[in-house]
């Protein structure tokens, strides 16, 4: 309209931030749902009632005073992960391994004092990572343990996958390895890996590391490409019934493979990035389109949006 | 583009576009409002000595608003004497009165006159007056014999016709001799302009003496005397001393008409009196601010101009924002600048209005330095997040101290006015600042800084462009234009030029 874009900008199908804002999350994201996501308590309930599996929620604080006697109530709860409620881009979260006279145990080894972990909690509780600063709930959920498969690939922390979803239909999907860079955190932005996935085949392609195309990983060496990801198929069907459960039209969901409990949905995410493009090597306008020009039956089930997509998307 | 759109938009343009149209047309307001005008600053100084506890007065002829020129801005100084303006015929005259100090007083007058050659100002039409008075039927006869040959001509050659016998130049045939000398024994027992006034009146153009001002920078003291003759459509002026004729009314600044004497005094002494004209340049608004505090036109009514001046100025400033707002629109959704805040940059804008913008942006960057090494180092006392925040704004508040101090211990203003800044703002760009860098490294952070700087100074920019302001001020329907735009930028969906960068790995592999 103004600035005509580059060629190659355009025949790549990319999604921009300004499109991607009015066209689809404007569109199909109503603001009354947006609750159900922001608030990672108000998922896990949500996701009970639609049978889609979260880690189990140990223990929520909702009240500085609540903190009290917290070592007692969570029992022999030694391992666990602290969350905001709403927190973003996995602010505020500390993942706990053991508990000990001393201290609390991070997964890294750390040390955290009784009285720096209560810190902790107050802040979370006083909103500095929720979304508007709100007052916000700190929740103990069970700390996964990462399925093995993307051990090879990964430093520290636990890998994710991202699915962004529109309209009920896998578009596009990438794996979130953690690297020494980014703390053991899946997050791009932090300097984690984004690898992508073929949707009809659960296959990771190549990986983008600070924007930058990479085929290993920069910490273990190993080839980041041709890993098959577990569950495939569950996963997706995860990822489709999201929109039954939100009725947002255009999502981001998270999803951790469990050692033990396989996949299971971490959060879901209103307002999804566009880095999933670069780990792909693909935009995502292309694939939109499609999915709205598809006929209605398609749209029924979660099962026949999988079938869909799994045949486009190839 | 979307129908709704589409149909916002055009109407947002049409309101505007309308209410210009017709306030230039029908209300005659200026297309450009800060276009340069003429103007002349006049000043009249004068001191009067009389005896004291004697009851003295002074009229002086005045300039007022006619065809051609407005008269605004007038000001009067007049000690310890009563000031009254009076109409006289077709002037105006100051009347100074009053009893005299043991000194002298000082009275003053000052305006400013624009100048227009705008349309004039319907004036009825001037009768043929009588002859001038204490002229025989000798002196009539006389007139008859010298000019009655021009009878048949225009009024405009008549004038001229006459006016060249000012100079000695008669036309064919040329009067007798002893016409010629009767002539100027009239003009010496009458005086020129007398004479010549009756030489109008005998040819039939109606005409009136006036005493005034030449139209030139200067000072001066003796106002000078001339005839303005109606020649059908408009005055003109002729110099009795030397017959030329002037056009319009950018040469000579009338002050009184008629038989009457610019400058009057009874029963005291003017020691000293002088007239001081200075030429100036201004703009087309302030002509028009003053007709529009006088007019009853529902618009005018409505007008900004008739906000008191310390709020005009507020507005001045206030109706420049939304452009600001629209600019970071531009920024962020096409250029893709990243800014602490959606807003921030205008309120930052704003405030370095009081700084000025290398003080503003020194002092910014200076405390959200200070501010962040604070906010590290109470990173490690666990303090909650109100009273951290309230920690951090404590600490800006403090810096102002201490700046305004030090700009009052060496008279520079632009650090005491450092207090204006916006402080709640400070206080938040600085943990935005912090947590930023925490969370996307310090690169992040310097760039998101200095992407807020350059909108914040690119605002200031635009919120000090005069003609802008004074565009908005005039107009302010030209707000719902700028809403327009928004609404346009609002339905931009095409990309970010800082996406053409993030994504420029798509470039190797298409």
């Amino acid at each position: 309209m103004i600035l005509k874009a580059p060629y190659w900008l355009r025949q790549a199908e990319v999604l921009g931030m300004n499109r991607r804002n009015a066209e689809y999350i404007m569109r199909y994201n109503p603001r009354s749902a947006f609750p159900f996501v922001d608030d990672k308590v108000l998922t896990k309930h949500l996701a009970a009632q639609h049978q889609i599996p979260t880690p189990s929620l140990y223990h929520l604080i909702e009240n500085h005073g609540d903190i009290v006697g917290l070592k007692e109530r969570l029992g022999d709860q030694h391992e666990f992960v602290v969350k905001p409620a709403r927190g973003a881009g996995g602010s505020g979260i500390i993942l706990i391994t053991d508990i000990k006279p001393e201290g609390f145990i991070k997964q890294n080894g750390e040390i955290i004092s009784q009285a720096d972990f209560s810190y902790h909690i107050f802040d979370v509780l006083s909103g500095i990572y929720s979304l508007e600063g709100l007052e916000d709930r700190a929740l103990f959920e069970a700390l996964v343990h990462p399925d093995p498969v993307f051990s090879d690939v990964s430093y520290e922390g636990v890998p994710d996958i991202r699915i962004v979803v529109y309209r009920g239909v896998p578009v596009m999907g990438m794996v979130r390895l953690p690297t020494k860079a980014s703390d053991g955190k899946a997050n791009l932005h932090r300097g984690a890996i984004g690898a992508g996935i073929e949707i009809s085949t659960g296959r990771t392609l190549t990986a983008v590391h600070r924007s930058e195309v990479i085929t290993h990983h920069p910490d273990t060496g190993n080839p980041v490409s041709g890993i098959q990801v577990p569950s495939w198929s569950t996963i997706l069907l995860m990822a489709a019934r999201a929109y039954e459960m939100t009725k947002l039209g255009y999502i981001g969901v998270d999803i951790v493979i469990d050692k033990e409990h396989g996949p299971l949905l971490l959060e879901i995410n209103a307002r999804p990035g566009l880095a999933i493009q670069l780990a792909n090597r693909m935009g995502l306008r292309k694939r939109l389109e499609e999915i709205d020009k598809a006929p209605t039956e398609v749209f029924a089930m979660p099962e026949d949006r999988i079938e869909w997509a799994g045949q486009k998307f190839a | 583009m979307k129908r709704p759109v589409v149909l916002l938009v055009s109407l947002l343009l049409f309101l505007p576009l309308v209410l210009i149209t017709y306030r230039i047309i029908f209300l005659g307001y200026p297309p450009f409002p800060t276009a340069p005008q003429r103007a002349w600053q006049i000043s009249m100084d004068a001191r009067i000595e009389a005896e004291e506890n004697k009851e003295i007065m002074v009229k002086v002829g005045l300039p007022y608003s006619r065809a051609g020129q407005v008269v605004i801005e007038e000001r009067i100084t007049s000690g310890r004497l009563d000031f009254h303006l009076l109409s006289e015929g077709p002037n105006h005259i100051g009347l100074w009165s009053g009893t005299v100090g043991p000194r002298a007083e000082i009275i003053g007058y000052r305006s400013t006159i624009l100048l227009s050659s705008q349309r004039p100002i319907k004036t009825p039409l001037p009768k043929l007056g009588a002859f001038p008075a204490k002229m025989s039927k000798v002196e009539q006869d006389l007139a008859k014999r010298l000019v009655g040959k021009w009878i048949q001509l225009s009024p405009s050659e008549r004038l001229r016709a006459i006016a060249a016998t000012a100079t000695n130049i008669w036309g064919e045939p040329p009067p007798a001799d002893q016409d010629l000398r009767a002539w100027s024994a009239l003009q010496e027992k009458f005086g020129r302009t007398n004479a010549f006034l009756l030489l109008f009146r005998t040819a039939e153009l109606p005409a009136q003496v006036a005493e005034g001002l030449w139209l030139t920078e200067g000072v001066t003291s003796i106002p000078i005397t001339w005839i303005e003759i109606w020649t059908g459509k408009e005055w003109e002026c002729m110099l009795p001393s030397v017959g030329k004729i002037y056009k319009g009314s950018t040469n000579l600044l009338p002050l009184i008409f008629g038989e009457v004497d610019a400058v009057r005094v009874s029963e005291g002494k003017l020691s000293e009196i002088r007239w001081t004209l200075n030429r100036q340049i201004l703009s087309q608004w302030r002509y028009h601010s003053e007709r529009i505090r006088r007019s009853g036109r529902l618009l005018d009514l409505w007008s900004l101009f008739r906000l008191p001046p310390e709020f005009q100025e507020t507005f001045r400033i206030l109706l420049l924002v939304p452009i600001g707002a629209l600019m970071i629109g531009v920024l962020r959704n096409i250029i893709g600048f990243p800014t602490f805040g959606t807003f921030m940059p205008v309120l930052m804008a704003l405030a370095f209005r009081n700084t000025g913008l290398l003080y503003g942006l020194g002092i910014f960057a200076g405390f959200v330095l200070i501010g962040y090494t604070a906010r590290r180092s109470m990173e490690r006392l666990r303090l909650l997040l109100i009273p951290r925040l309230s920690v951090i704004l404590t600490l800006v508040i403090f810096c102002f101290t201490v700046l305004a101090l030090i700009g009052s211990r060496f008279g520079r203003w632009e650090l005491m006015a450092v207090g204006l800044l916006p402080f709640v703002i400070l206080t938040m760009t600085i943990e935005r600042f912090f947590v930023i860098t925490e969370e996307a490294g310090a690169r992040e952070g310097f760039r998101t800084a200095m992407g807020s700087a350059l909108v914040a100074s690119m605002t200031y920019g635009i919120l000090h462009v005069e003609t802008l302001q004074l565009t908005f001020f005039v107009y302010p329907e030209l707000l719902f234009a700028v809403a327009a735009a928004q609404v346009l930028l609002g339905r931009y969906t095409g990309y970010r030029l800082s996406e053409v960068f993030r994504f420029r790995r798509f470039r190797s592999s298409s």
